[in-house]
């Protein structure tokens, strides 16, 4: 993109947000109580995020990109923060893979799942994106597909394959 | 077969067998003629980490955010860390929670903030918190809560200040008591005296808001949280940003328009948050305020603030002035420094009472609207007195002492209701009293020199009333002006 078709940064901020809002309205909608704020809270970050990168996005899928990797910047930081490499070392590997499965210790898990990523871009870029959509930004597969430009189908074999990968990698097991 | 290559063929079998689910994967493979056996047993694998992963990843991050974005741990009361003993917890911030400690070694109590492991961890940002310790720490004012010592305590960073005991601004804004015009002006001279020195030494604050002013028990203000400020000169970077989430989080609200772009933040920014803080302060309002945090940005971005006059007509105009000139958009047309403020309102309205001069100002006016009646009898009664060309004299008199009476009695009405918005209405309304009085004082001449053979007393009255009326607006008022309402 030329510098001569990039929007001002002025023009683009009032589409930051309303693309962040609707965001965390997925978020939102599952209507958790107590949640509100805290998506708030991430929506500004990653705003202000955005807004200091200056990074210039080419259309709303790119947007949604960009937007999805803020945010699971945001949330492995605060992971880390708390310390959650020392409860992931501390935790039973026998019990690991059923609570993973399970879907528990997500908090935990976040800086381990940061590294997985980081070796499956090695490997499959595109399959980090979808991740990041689907579990980082939570775009269901509809909306996912969109996003990347795939059909539905697509991204539900895709995603099937990175989360077994990741769960592997995970697990520990080979 | 090259890694590339295998992965493709490895994720193309993987959704097919994802489609067709067939009961027994190497069977399936070997139907296919599949005899790498690198892509076989990722194949494979992969196929049974699908069927055992269960809900792994099902629920996006989001459905735990207030787990995950919580970002420190807490203290109890009665632990030691290093000299310090802790009380108990008085607060929670951006930055970390805050405790009511006491400092073992000197036995006097300290304010404990113990930093949110987020911003520790990475040791280029460890030195600038000292780096910010240090210059805060060097700031000594009645206004400003005094830094102690930034302590390293195994491996956790904690800043020890002065115990600042009272209650924020926050909860008297919230109480929902508004100061009245002396207090309020009283407050804003010294939140701009105290960021004045701060300023003069380098240091901006950049997270100003009511939360971290402190109002104490014998009634003086305190801004709290100078550790946080970033020494002029030092480039604000993504990195920083990033490695500093909980700073922002909560705070936008009070963010200059270059702050919330990611522009470089300076003393202007500090005083753009004085600005939001004291309009809050007075009128319990946000100047941008909107339905949600979002909108609220959005506002600070591009919108005008509402008038705060609409919500404290009874506010010095100068205080409203300073307040509205705080929340300009654009730095450079905001003060420069925090000094300016208290140099403004002091030249405003606290060191010379409103009133005193402003009295000279609005007899000024009252007079000349009363001469321009009397002029209008006087070429009147020239008219009965001498017909022809007298008549249009008395119709251009008329005429002319209206059009500048409205705007003189506009001016008297703008002082009373809207203060601040007088200078602009001055500047518009000078241009026309000019050419109006200018008139006025020449068709009286021309009325006296026509009279002066037949009644030479009403004839020089006439003359002396013009040439007054042009030298009461070229001479006296400037000065009047001048006198009332010089910042």
């Amino acid at each position: 993109m030329s510098s001569a078709d990039r929007p001002a940064a002025d023009e683009l901020l009032p589409a930051v947000y309303d693309e962040l809002r609707r965001l965390a309205g997925a978020y939102m909608r599952r209507e958790r109580p107590g949640q509100t704020l805290q998506a708030t809270a991430l929506v500004h970050e990653a705003y202000l995020r955005l807004a200091r990168g200056g990074r210039p996005w080419t259309d709303r899928a790119h947007f949604l990109g960009i937007a999805a990797r803020a945010m699971r910047q945001i949330l492995v930081e605060r992971a880390r923060a708390r310390g959650a490499q020392k409860r992931w070392a501390g935790l039973d590997r026998v019990s690991l893979t059923a609570s993973l499965a399970a879907g528990a210790n997500a908090d935990a898990m976040l800086p381990a799942l940061n590294e997985a990523l980081e070796r499956l871009a090695q490997l499959d870029p595109d399959q980090v994106k979808l991740v990041e959509l689907r579990y980082f930004a939570g775009l269901d597969i509809d909306e996912a597909a969109a996003a990347l430009g795939l059909s539905p189908a697509t991204v539900k074999r895709r995603w099937a394959l990175a989360r077994a990968w990741l769960f592997r990698e995970l697990s520990g097991q080979r | 077969m090259t890694g590339d290559a295998r992965w493709t063929r490895i994720r193309e079998l993987f959704e097919r067998a994802f489609d067709e689910q067939p009961p027994d994967p190497a069977v399936w493979l070997d139907e296919r003629g599949i005899d790498d056996w690198q892509v076989r047993e990722e194949v494979i694998s992969l196929l049974r980490h699908h069927a055992a992963a269960g809900s792994f990843l099902a629920q996006p991050a989001g459905d735990e955010l207030s787990r995950l974005m919580a970002d420190e741990r807490s203290l109890e009361p009665g632990q030691a860390i290093g000299p310090y003993r802790i009380v108990r917890e008085i607060g929670r911030g951006g930055m970390g929670r805050v405790y009511l400690a006491e400092d073992t070694r000197l036995g006097r109590r300290v304010a404990i903030k113990a930093l949110a492991p987020a911003l520790t961890a990475d040791a280029s940002h460890r030195e600038r918190l000292r780096r910010e310790a240090r210059a805060a720490a060097a700031l000594t004012h009645p206004g400003i809560c005094t830094v102690y010592a930034l302590e390293e305590i195994d491996g956790d960073l904690f800043i020890a200040t002065e115990f600042v005991d009272g209650r924020t601004l926050r909860a008297e804004i919230e109480e929902g008591r508004r100061p009245d015009a002396d207090e309020a002006l009283r407050t804003a001279r010294e939140l701009a005296a105290a960021l004045a020195h701060a300023h003069g030494h380098g240091v901006t604050h950049r997270d100003l808001k009511p939360d971290n002013v402190m109002r104490t028990r014998d009634g003086g203000l305190k801004i709290l949280d100078f550790g946080l400020a970033r020494l002029d000169g030092t480039p604000a970077s993504v990195d920083t940003f990033v490695t500093q989430p909980g700073t922002v989080v909560g705070t936008p609200a009070y963010m200059a328009p270059e702050q919330l772009k990611g522009e470089r933040a300076d003393a202007r920014s500090d005083v753009f948050a004085l600005g939001v803080l004291l309009y809050q302060y007075t009128s319990g309002a946000h100047p941008f305020g909107a339905g949600t945090p979002l909108a609220t940005i959005g506002r600070i971005i591009d919108s005008d603030p509402d008038p705060l006059y609409t919500h404290r007509p009874d506010l010095p105009g100068s205080l409203i002035a300073c307040v509205e000139r705080c929340l300009e958009k654009v730095p450079a047309d905001r003060f420069t420094s925090a000094a300016d403020i208290v140099a403004a309102l002091d030249g405003g309205g606290a060191r010379r009472p409103r009133g005193s001069m402003t009295i000279w100002w609005r007899t000024h006016q009252l007079v000349v609207i009363a001469t321009y009646f009397l002029a209008c009898v006087l070429a009147w009664q020239i008219k009965e007195w001498l017909a022809g060309f007298t008549t249009a004299i008395f119709i251009t008199a008329g005429i002319t002492a209206t059009v500048a009476g409205l705007f003189r009695g506009h001016l008297l009405f703008t002082e009373r209701v809207n203060g601040a918005g007088l200078a602009a209405e001055h500047r518009r309304a000078m241009p026309v009293t000019l050419a109006m009085d200018g008139l006025l004082g020449l068709v009286l001449l021309a009325d006296g020199i026509l009279l002066s053979g037949a009644r030479p007393l009403p004839a020089v009255i006439a003359m002396a009333l013009g040439a007054g009326i042009v030298l009461a607006r070229v001479v006296i008022e400037p000065s009047t002006t001048s006198a009332s309402f010089r910042r």
